[in-house]
Parts: structure tokens; C-alpha cells; sequence
């Protein structure tokens, strides 16, 4: 799956989760950006990233995430 | 405020922008009284870093690893309803055995007292009531716990003359627990609490989230009551909803706590519930949001 491909699908699983259809992502897009994206509704993204690409992913790799690049990448690197 | 907590949460900061704004506004409603009472606490944590040649970058390292050890067990208990561990003996090779994961995970949960508003809400409530069940101790007994914070705060405010005992499974929490007390007559006691056999009795027994870390907590909670004078007190602290890597019993609710503490022939005199996200309590409890609870107990 293309990088793009990838990060339209996590932009339109953030606008589900936290109800925002205004959301846009971009790779250096940290919490910090995004009001919604605190600690509880991490948990439910995370858990419908790993649904929509039926992948699981590790504590290290969970421990990388600083901003939407590294969601991407991780998700990118796990579907190769 | 101690420089030191802003210096922490701007470390986290760098590496997950995320976690850091979650404790920043937990912080921000933290009270007055909380904050002389978290700065003490804080200048604490600085001597037990220098005591063990570490620095912030180790211990936000060491914080950061478990909180991502945590995301990882609260997405597969949001799937399967259950902790990912069900017996001692996967905890015990798992973590207890493994003095990587221990050294890392144990001074992720020291720090996480300093960082945590709900583990900061229970210190209080222990520090404050305390005072209350201090009368005629002449022998305190810790047990768990992996970092001695309470009975840091015990050796602080009884008498010269009381007796201290620390007991832990894990040789890493003993070390732990022994820089951040620092010089004491504390008698440390490398044990397992079921094996642990003694011809005398407590007065007062601090047991701090260990219950969660057995097969049988009434079993344990008999134990700690047959180890306490008729008159003493016993201080518990245990988790609802808490998936962790060394969590083993699963408490839903504090109903099913306090049923367990029934169980066992002990009675709770006060208590305290302190949830992980500012919620209304009816949310929380929706969403399955961690609690702490904190309880002194008596003997029925």
C-alpha cells in the first residue's frame, strides 16, 4: 500500500473516532494539534488502525509513535 | 513548583507530545495543599536518582517504555474483557524473573507516582489519614509495592524506636525501595508474602497494589490479617480495570474489592476511590476507566 493511500485511510479514521469531520493530517501532526487525541481516545484509534489494516502492533512500536508519520510508517513497514 | 516536573513532562514532551498533554492537565487541577505536599515527594525522587547514579533521561526512558507496555495490554483488554496474564507463574518468568523488564518497569511506577494524578490522589489520602492510625505503632510492615513510598513516608512521621520491615518478592524492588528510603534501620525481607512465616505480630501493614498481582487476593488479604495485632490497621491499594504486564486478578469494580476484603474478615474504616481521567464517576465507570482504590482496613 502506497504512503499516501496509507495516510488517507488513518485521516479518516481520526475524523471517525473523534467525530471531526475538519481533521486533516499531515506526517508531523502530533496530539498537540489535534484537541480530541488525548490519552482515552489514543486507545480507540489505535484499536481501529489495527482493525482497518489487520495488523497488531508492538509496545515498541507504540512507544515510537510521536506524530501521525510514525503511525503511518510503522503501518507502511508492517504491510511490506 | 520543583523545576524537576517541568523538566520531566518537557522530556516526554520530545518523545510523546501525546502522553505529556495528558499530564499536563492532570497537574493543572492538582490543589494548593497537593502541590507543597507533591513538591517534598519530588525533591525525594531527585536524591533516589542520584543515589542510584541515574538521570531524568533514565527515568523518562524507563516511564516511557511502560506507559507504551500499558497501551498495548488496554488495547487487548478492550478486545478480550480479561488481563493478558492469569497465573504467578507467567508474571513471574514474565517480569518478576527478567531484571531488564523490572528495572525499567519498576522506576516507570516510582515516577508515575510523581506524574500520575490518580497515584498522586491515593499518596495524599494515605499521608493525610495516616496521622489518624499512628497511635501505638511499634512495628510497621510493607509488603509489595516495589518502591517504598509509603513506608518512606511512615519512617518520616513515627517515633524513633518504631520497628520497620519491608518485604518483597523481587530483589530489583528491594534495591529500589532501599535508594529511594535511603538510610534507615529498615529490615528488608526478600520473601514471598504466602511463604513468610514470623513469631510476632504488626500494627500496622501497608500493602500497596499487590492484590491485583494474585490468584487469590482473599487468600493473601488472611494473611496480611493474621500477621496484624487485634487492634492494628492494614492500608491496601488496588486497581479496577488496570491491564498491566503484571496484573493477574481482574477487580471490575469497588463493590468487588470491598467484597473480597469482607471475605477475608476485615472491615474498611475509610476509603477513597481516584480515577486515572477526569471523568464524571458515571462515564468512568462506562468506559472502564482505571481506579484506584485506597482503603485502611480493621479486623472485624
Amino acid at each position: 500500500m502506497q504512503a499516501q493511500e496509507i495516510i488517507t485511510k488513518v485521516t479518516d479514521i481520526f475524523k471517525y473516532v473523534l467525530d471531526d469531520d475538519t481533521i486533516v493530517l499531515c506526517e508531523t501532526t502530533t496530539a498537540t494539534d489535534i484537541e480530541e487525541w488525548d490519552s482515552l481516545s489514543h486507545i480507540q484509534l489505535i484499536g481501529a488502525i489495527e482493525k482497518q489494516f489487520k495488523i497488531k502492533f508492538t509496545a515498541p512500536e507504540i512507544r515510537g509513535f510521536k506524530n501521525v508519520g510514525d503511525i503511518c510508517n510503522t503501518i507502511h513497514r508492517k504491510l511490506s | 513548583m520543583n523545576k524537576t516536573i517541568p523538566q520531566i513532562i518537557e522530556l516526554i514532551q520530545q518523545q510523546n507530545p501525546l502522553h505529556a498533554k495528558k499530564l499536563k492537565r492532570n497537574l493543572k487541577s492538582l490543589s494548593e495543599d497537593n502541590v507543597v505536599h507533591y513538591q517534598l515527594f519530588v525533591d525525594k525522587y531527585e536524591t533516589y536518582l542520584k543515589n542510584i547514579d541515574k538521570n531524568l533521561d533514565f527515568a523518562v526512558d524507563s516511564y516511557l517504555k511502560m506507559i507504551s507496555d500499558f497501551v498495548l495490554e488496554q488495547l487487548r483488554f478492550i478486545e478480550t474483557g480479561k488481563y493478558s496474564n492469569t497465573s504467578f507463574e507467567e508474571v513471574n518468568n514474565r517480569v518478576y524473573n527478567n531484571p531488564k523488564v523490572m528495572e525499567y518497569f519498576m522506576n516507570g511506577l516510582l515516577l508515575s507516582q510523581v506524574l500520575w494524578k490518580h497515584h498522586y490522589l491515593i499518596y495524599s489520602f494515605f499521608t493525610k489519614n495516616f496521622p489518624t492510625y499512628t497511635k501505638n505503632i511499634k512495628n510497621y510492615l510493607e509488603i509489595g509495592g516495589g518502591h517504598g513510598l509509603f513506608i518512606s513516608h511512615a519512617i518520616d512521621v513515627l517515633p524513633v524506636g518504631t520497628k520497620f520491615s519491608l518485604l518483597d518478592i523481587s530483589p530489583t524492588s528491594i534495591e529500589i525501595s532501599k535508594n529511594f528510603i535511603g538510610k534507615s534501620n529498615v529490615n528488608y525481607i526478600l520473601e514471598n508474602i504466602f511463604n513468610f512465616e514470623i513469631n510476632q505480630k504488626y500494627d500496622f501493614i501497608t500493602m500497596g497494589e499487590v492484590l491485583e498481582h494474585v490468584e487469590n487476593p482473599v487468600e493473601l488479604l488472611v494473611k496480611l490479617k493474621n500477621l496484624l495485632n487485634d487492634l492494628g490497621t492494614i492500608f491496601i491499594t488496588t486497581p479496577t480495570n488496570a491491564p498491566s504486564i503484571d496484573h493477574i486478578y481482574l477487580f471490575s469494580n469497588a463493590e468487588e474489592i470491598r467484597s473480597i476484603i469482607d471475605a477475608a474478615g476485615l472491615t474498611v474504616v475509610d476509603d477513597i476511590k481516584a480515577y486515572a481521567e477526569d471523568l464524571p464517576e458515571e462515564k468512568a465507570i462506562e468506559l472502564k476507566i482505571t481506579m484506584m482504590y485506597g482503603c485502611f482496613l480493621r479486623k472485624q
